[in-house]
């Protein structure tokens, strides 16, 4: 071991280099990363910046007001969260929800699976230093934004959903007003296509990056898109059919290779799927009612449960028991990101050069608010 | 599960199951600590590969902690809860990384959340929290709304 004469520091040939938590680079989440020369050796993630023990506060809560706390666990999908949240309640107290609340949710929750995935565009760009994608990408967010307020009310965490349906019906017009979205998103798939699938500069740093075999990602607990970039076909929304999902046609896209480049084509082939699943349901909405009146402090049967969506990053799981009380007794929420963070990502980078952990991070999609809960 | 792997199931860990709730798609399965891991390796060999979660529920009033394991199997489309009643005094289980990679990390929460041992899980360091000195967060018993009060409107 050499020692430096300056510092009086002993120079060994690996190096720790923090990641994060600064925004830009890895959302709120911090990884240190032992380098030898430009190669990452071992990455050892430190999460816990957005951690909120939302799984305890839960117990605190009634059901009714739980819909709101689970908004907060990923900020860029709220709808899935709530989606599943709702069911849970739904499944484990037996309430039946009437047909239009469905088709209101399933609507929602492809728009925010569009939402998320339009971030993503943003976020990846930004991580490969394609700043012309991140702007186009944010400012495209920003109209589906104001759609969920003209439709909901809020922003970012819209509160729309309750049990027993949605809070309040579609403002007038929103077919139209839905429509003119979906075709300016589509419109804009071209652009990023042009912009960032098929520049040279992306396909260069996602092509045979974070690669593994879909044995490999089974055993790490990978869902989602990032399943289906290593050609595995699985879809909650087609396995366990929910909401109005067994009304509308679509396709589970998949990719065979299992790169960085895969996934990020996966993610673009559903935003394709998602404009066509709200069409056919714009298209099929029933009149009726959109809620079933429930009591506030409505208390659900002795037991539990388990119901599991797809939200925009993975599979999304809440496992619920109930003692009889209107709070419920424990909540565990499985958030898609934590297994994609915390195993995936530490398994991936091993041996890749430094430059290329921004790009294999992003690309698995991270939210590190839903890792940390 | 279906009634095929049920009865297949009873067939070969007749004693050990102790109750099982039969639903559309998704199966729970009570099944005795001593016999829990084997159960689980004779589900992944015949298809259940992924380990979606590992949850953790405190029982307080009948001083057990129940550990479940959902399986979901990308073969068959079905589903799997198996669920392990074990002791709140000194919690212990035996660790399923063996079957399983991912299930470190779950293991590794729910350790800090929950104090369970894990046993032959080599890295059951604190995940979230930062030198935390209460008891486990996650359990009964921690009353998290007085704990706020405590620490962060009180304490100087």
């Amino acid at each position: 071991m050499k020692k430096n004469k300056l510092e009086e520091r002993e120079i060994t040939p690996e190096f720790l280099l923090p990641f994060g938590p600064q925004h830009p680079a890895s959302g709120h989440f911090y990884a240190s990363i032992i380098i030898d020369g430009e190669r990452v050796v071992e990455l050892n993630p430190h999460p816990g910046y957005l951690h909120r023990g939302l799984e305890k506060l839960m117990e605190y809560r009634t059901h009714v007001q739980n819909c709101m706390l689970v908004d907060r666990i990923c900020i860029l999908d709220p709808f899935s969260n709530e989606i599943g949240y709702v069911n849970a309640v739904e499944k484990i107290t037996g309430i039946e929800v009437p047909e239009r609340a469905k088709f209101i949710r399933t609507i929602m929750a492809e728009l925010g699976r569009i939402l998320s995935h339009i971030t993503w565009i943003g976020v990846n760009s930004m991580a490969l230093g394609l700043d012309s994608g991140t702007r186009i990408a944010w400012g495209n967010r920003e109209r589906i934004i104001r759609l969920n307020e003209i439709i909901t009310g809020g922003r970012i965490y819209p509160c729309y959903f309750t049990v027993g349906g949605v809070r309040r019906d579609l403002p007038q017009g929103f077919k139209e007003k839905i429509m003119k979205e979906l075709d300016y998103v589509e419109k804009q798939l071209n652009v990023y296509d042009s912009l960032v699938f098929e520049n040279e500069i992306f396909i260069m740093r996602m092509k045979g990056v974070g690669t593994f075999g879909a044995k490999e990602a089974i055993a790490l607990g990978t869902t989602g898109p990032n399943l289906r970039g290593c050609g595995v076909k699985t879809d909650v929304r087609k396995d366990e059919s929910y909401e109005a999902y067994p009304m509308v046609d679509f396709r589970v896209v998949t990719m065979k290779d299992g790169d960085a480049y895969s996934r990020a084509l996966v993610r673009r082939g559903e935003l394709a799927e998602s404009i066509s699943i709200i069409r056919q349901l714009l298209e099929k909405i029933p009149e009726g009612k959109f809620r079933v009146i429930i009591p506030s402090f409505m208390k659900s049967p002795k037991g539990d449960t388990h119901f599991c969506c797809e939200a925009a990053r993975g599979e999304l799981c809440f496992h619920m028991v109930s003692d009889g009380s209107p709070n419920p007794y424990r909540v565990k929420v499985r958030g898609p990101s934590f297994s994609h963070t915390l195993s995936e990502f530490p398994y991936l980078v091993k041996g890749v050069n430094i430059a290329d952990v921004p790009a294999i991070y992003w690309s698995l999609d991270p939210c590190p608010a839903d890792m940390d809960r | 599960m279906s009634e095929e792997i049920i009865s297949f199931l009873k067939s070969k860990f007749a004693d050990s199951i102790i109750e099982v709730t039969l639903e559309d798609r998704e199966t729970s399965l009570t099944v005795k600590k001593e016999k829990f891991c084997e159960i689980l390796s004779t589900l992944k060999y015949i298809g259940f590969n992924h380990l979606s979660d590992v949850t953790c529920v405190d029982y307080i009033k009948e001083q057990e902690i129940e550990v479940v394991y959902h399986l979901w199997s990308h073969t068959k489309k079905l589903r799997g809860n198996i669920k392990v009643r074990i002791s709140r005094e000194s919690p212990s289980i035996k660790s399923v990384v063996d079957l399983w990679i991912g299930a470190q990390i779950h293991e590794r929460e729910n350790h800090e959340m929950f104090g369970i041992t894990f046993l032959g899980n080599p890295n059951l360091s604190p995940l979230f929290l930062e030198e935390w000195e209460e008891i486990p967060p996650f359990r009964k018993d921690f009353n998290a709304r007085e704990f706020v009060r405590r620490e962060y409107y009180e304490k100087e």
